[in-house]
């Protein structure tokens, strides 16, 4: 990829890595191979966000034809959120797709994924699950959110309740991650989690 | 020279960030650290900053790149018109500026020519060409010689007759000397070949039409 596409990306490299703004939000690129195709990427979940607290990590894949093309961006930690797969981090992101512009950099990407993270799209979903949840029972969404990014993103907020509920069906030989998705997608109703588990 | 690590510094970069739009401050001051860094050491680090700072102001928006064959969009985004091309050819039916997603085409695009920077050369023979700049002739002045005579741009035409000869005399032309084409490949020339087979047509529908009336 001796073109434009790695041109590119070392330029970001060296424009971001020196920006002296040290502030609250956190962003962090690094490279995984040595020749600009792929990336890792990690942000911090926004302050007043169930996420607060948490590190998410991307995968980034810098196509031959960026920047006319968006990078690919997924989620690699796994995060409760409606825009979002919970399954498989995919994101939907209008700038990721047909809003996509030439000038926008890794930069202003991890930006805009912090404030998805901040302000969601029940809308536009892209897990229906976490999106249905978050328009029925806010509460409840949140504190998914909040157990998940204690869970997998190393968050804080600590949830005896979840942890208890999912202690009691990994005892039954449920795998952990599974016993919380069907925990996450019924409410932590236990009942009907294990229902739908054993159905 | 200033010190090594920051050379490391590509393949892991550490930042952070409040607002979340694209300035191009912050942009000019990230290069020109960056630039810093290679400097020999000779100037004084004030004027080298200065100086990289004035440079990244003619950054392409899009190869982040000091612009080549430079062109300028309506909304002000400076752009190598290579890039802006491609750019271009990707979304042929979702034309937006990359910057502010302002509408633009090729054909309202502004070339950029300094005064060093371009050569003999043609740029528009160079691939892609490069969209020629709009030049439209200044107003005539007051001290026409005449009528008619000369090349003053002054153009009489007298229609004698019922409609369809006072039709047919302006389609032939008669007696007018025809107005200045538009150099050849740009928008103007493409437009006026385009009318001119319009109204070719028209006459010979019209020629017809007389013939079978």
């Amino acid at each position: 990829m001796a073109n434009i596409a790695a041109q590119r990306i070392k330029r970001e490299f060296k424009e971001v890595i020196r920006s002296e703004e040290v502030a609250k939000c956190a962003i962090k690129v690094e490279l995984v191979d040595n020749n600009y195709t792929e990336l890792k990427g990690e942000i911090a979940g926004p302050p007043d966000t169930p996420y607060e607290g948490g590190n998410f990590v991307l995968e980034i894949k810098v196509p031959e034809t960026y920047p006319f093309n968006p990078p690919k961006v997924r989620f690699i930690t796994k995060i409760w959120h409606p825009n979002i797969s919970s399954v498989t981090g995919a994101i939907c992101l209008d700038i990721l797709k047909d809003q996509w512009a030439a000038a926008m950099t890794l930069r202003t990407v991890l930006l805009s994924l912090q404030a998805l993270l901040a302000a969601a799209e029940p809308d536009d979903p892209q897990d229906a699950v976490v999106a249905r949840q978050y328009k029925e029972n806010l509460e409840m969404f949140k504190l998914t959110a909040r157990h998940w990014t204690n869970a997998y993103a190393g968050g804080p907020s600590v949830n005896p309740e979840c942890d208890d509920k999912i202690k009691r069906l990994v005892d039954m030989g449920i795998e952990e991650h599974q016993a919380r998705v069907a925990l996450s997608s019924y409410n932590w109703d236990l009942e009907r989690a294990t229902e739908q588990l054993f159905s | 020279m200033r010190p090594l690590a920051r050379q490391e510094l590509p393949t892991k970069a550490v930042f952070y960030s409040k607002d979340t739009s694209v300035s191009h401050k912050i942009m000019a001051s990230a290069s020109e650290d960056v630039e810093t860094t290679r400097g020999d050491g000779g100037e004084s680090p004030n004027t080298k900053d200065d100086e990289k700072k004035e440079e990244s102001l003619l950054e392409c928006n899009i190869c982040l790149d000091t612009a080549k064959d430079a062109v300028v969009s309506l909304c002000g985004h400076l752009f190598c018109w290579p890039c802006l091309h491609q750019w271009l050819e990707t979304r042929p039916n979702h034309q937006v500026c990359p910057v502010c997603k302002a509408a633009i085409s090729k054909e309202k695009v502004v070339p950029l020519y300094g005064r060093g920077s371009t050569k003999q050369e043609d740029p528009r023979d160079k691939v892609p060409p490069r969209p020629a700049g709009q030049r439209t002739e200044p107003e005539p002045g007051n001290n026409f010689s005449g009528f008619g005579f000369g090349d003053s741009g002054f153009h009489m035409s007298f229609g004698i007759g019922a409609f369809p000869f006072g039709f047919f005399t302006s389609t032939f032309n008669i007696g007018e000397p025809r107005p200045n084409v538009g150099p050849h490949g740009s928008p103007q020339y493409m437009e006026e070949q385009f009318l001119s087979k319009v109204f070719l047509w028209l006459a010979l529908l019209f020629i017809a039409w007389l013939l079978y009336a």
